[in-house]
């Protein structure tokens, strides 16, 4: 059995969840590999959209260190900026957002704005909604990234910033004016998740191979639904990880951290994510 | 802003003091108006005229204390450090910045304002996004919030590219699909409304005009036609929603050239106000055609921003704005401390993108 790191399982489970024939809409980092393994592997056909404004690039030039950086728009299809992008994703051509944050709540509500303290007065102030907000609004769904713990998935967000079932009513997203399903998959490097049709709410999907679903719970400050066909999550093959390391993240600048090298340094990847 | 429109974000939301303590705000642009935005464009000359000059002369000119500031790029690509640079140098106080996403160019401001906010400072701030992406959270905006210095109007970067495109426009607000349902649409200047039409909850933002937008492109004419490769950001809405507009380019092109692609104009002439040439016009920040980020820049500036933020010491803040931004008289001053061999490599990490200059 090949070993893995935490990032790459979140990029490997991110890429199963991608469908092929679909746009996908990243954020830098591990969105965009996920996206890469997925068009190498079961998806050829997936394209990209970056908020900065292009379609379909193709990332041979290295990791884009940020969505409008210039190897986010070599040879790209179509290059505009962010007006084109969010218009396409608004009139419906963007199927799955890919986004983070610093709070999940059951609903699959997002905060990437701050925490601790008031709007006016911020305890952490994070860098804002960036594209995320509007990614969630119009994506058809919403995939999110997240680090598994009880201080990040909350009863209540400090702030909502990127809306998924709001209160968890049947027309909360209707009410809000918004366009898309709503949130779809949360991926943790321990857990997948969905959301539950009937409820709306949060439900366990899988497990990392050998975590219990209580295991799971444990780092959850909320109560989880779970799947009544519960499943391992699938880890990634060695042909898999050479994919992820020689051809999609080469300079390791994404799945190489450890995951004790300062949570912190997570969290701010995934924080900066909701860009 | 809250209405008799609106979405079941009060069931949810933690702001409901913030919410309480913006009631009785009244509606107000943080700029020119729509109808002083147009007046400002009626008044310009529409001839072909020589804009070129100095970044200094365009400051001068253009910048003055209380103006909405508007600042083109995308977080550090295509961002106009050489102008803020300019900026910096020449003061200007109760600044609104805005902009969608941005970087470098906001914590330099915030760090001139840190070390002397009789000479810079930022009153408020319309975005949607202000860091450093893979490098982290910019500790100067952190200091600041923590701190409750400043005021903010928070959008997505839809929401904020939407307000510029409104303004580009000429007309006072727009609808969007987004915001709605978020903690935004509590706090932000925007307004739910039910679409007469549709029947449906659409939300509206109001235009954004800067009174200056400020924007580096790849080239232009003299006259102010500017062509952009890569990502265009939200650079065209703002030149032109802005009652006035400077901007940096890495070359001058001749008109002619324009004249042969006319469909690559993206910023008409009428639009632009200053025309200065300024190569490496984005560094440390990006170009698409010219050069690429330079990181170890990127992180020596966050490091002595965040040493403040965690020691209140401002040695190391005030010894990099000496060296790079006050103690040269321009920008090819800052360019000239950085040797040829690093340039010559931003260029070719770029990766040799193909762009027209014909």
């Amino acid at each position: 059995m090949a070993e893995y790191g935490p990032f790459e399982m979140i990029a490997y489970t991110g890429s199963r969840v991608l469908e092929d024939e679909t746009i996908v809409f990243v954020g830098t980092g591990l969105p965009i590999i996920a996206a890469m393994h997925a068009q190498l592997t079961h998806a050829p056909n997936l394209n990209m959209i970056f908020e900065a404004g292009s379609l379909a690039a193709i990332l041979e030039q290295g990791m884009p260190l940020s969505v409008g950086d210039t190897r986010a728009f070599r040879k790209a299809l179509f290059a505009k900026g962010l007006c084109a992008a969010f218009e396409l994703t608004q009139r419906g051509y963007a199927d799955y957002a890919f986004i983070g944050g610093a709070q999940i709540d059951m609903y699959g509500n997002i905060n990437s704005h701050f925490q601790g303290g008031t709007y006016s007065r911020t305890g952490t102030r994070f860098p804002g909604s960036g594209g995320a907000g509007a990614m969630a609004a119009n994506c058809e769904k919403t995939i999110s990234i997240m680090a598994l713990e009880k201080r990040r998935f909350v009863e209540r967000l400090d702030f909502v910033t990127s809306i998924g079932f709001g209160d968890g009513s049947p027309d909360y997203r209707q009410k809000s004016g918004v366009m898309g399903a709503g949130p779809y998959r949360v991926i943790t490097n321990q857990a997948l998740f969905g959301f539950d049709h009937e409820t709306r709410r949060m439900m366990l999907l899988e497990v990392l191979p050998g975590m219990s679903a209580a295991d799971i719970q444990d780092l959850v400050g909320f109560e989880l639904l779970i799947s009544p066909d519960l499943k391992e999550m699938i880890p990634p093959s060695e042909a898999d990880l050479r994919l992820l390391r020689e051809t999609c993240d080469p300079e390791g600048y994404f799945l190489k951290r450890k995951v004790n090298k300062e949570i912190k340094d997570a969290d701010q990847k995934v924080t900066d994510m909701a860009a | 802003m809250h209405n008799h429109a609106c979405s079941n974000i009060g069931n949810i939301t933690s702001q409901k003091g913030e919410v309480a303590a913006r009631e009785d705000i009244p509606f107000a642009f943080w700029g020119p108006t729509p109808m002083e935005a147009r007046k400002a464009a009626v008044a310009k000359k529409k001839g072909l005229h020589d804009k070129r000059t100095t970044l200094k002369e365009a400051v001068a000119t253009h910048i003055k204390d209380g103006i909405n500031l508007g600042i083109g790029g995308f977080v550090n690509t295509r961002v106009p450090v050489a102008i803020i640079h300019e900026i910096i140098r020449h003061g200007a106080r109760d600044l609104t910045l805005s902009f969608q996403s941005n970087s470098i160019c906001v914590e330099l401001l915030a760090g001139a304002m840190i070390l002397d906010p009789d000479h810079v400072s930022i009153k408020r701030i319309e975005l949607a996004w202000y860091g450093y992406e893979v490098i982290g959270i910019a500790p100067l905006f952190r200091y600041l919030m923590a701190n409750g210095m400043i005021e903010l109007d928070d959008y997505t970067n839809y929401g904020m590219s939407a307000r510029f495109k409104a303004g580009a426009m000429g007309i006072p607000f727009i609808p969007t699909r987004d915001h709605g349902g978020s903690d935004m649409e509590l706090l932000n200047r925007g307004k739910m409304i039910e679409c007469p039409f549709s029947k449906e909850n659409a939300y509206l933002v109001p235009a954004c005009h800067p009174d200056v937008g400020i924007v580096h492109v790849p080239m232009a004419d003299k006259y102010g036609n500017c062509r952009i490769f890569g990502a265009l950001c939200t650079c065209p809405e703002i030149a032109q929603a802005a009652t006035a507009s400077i901007v940096t380019t890495e070359q001058i092109i001749p008109n002619e050239n324009i004249r042969n692609y006319p469909n690559l104009t993206e910023i008409p002439y009428p639009v632009v106000d200053a025309v200065i040439e300024q190569p490496f016009g984005s560094t440390p920040g990006a170009c698409y055609g010219y050069y690429w980020f330079d990181m170890p820049h990127f992180q020596e500036f966050r490091s002595v921003c965040d040493e403040f933020r965690k020691t209140g010491n401002k040695d190391k803040l005030k010894a990099y704005y000496d060296q790079h931004i006050f103690g040269v008289d321009d920008f090819d001053g800052f360019l000239a401390q950085k040797p040829y061999k690093l340039l010559k490599e931003l260029r070719l990490q770029d990766g040799m993108q193909p762009i027209i200059k014909d």
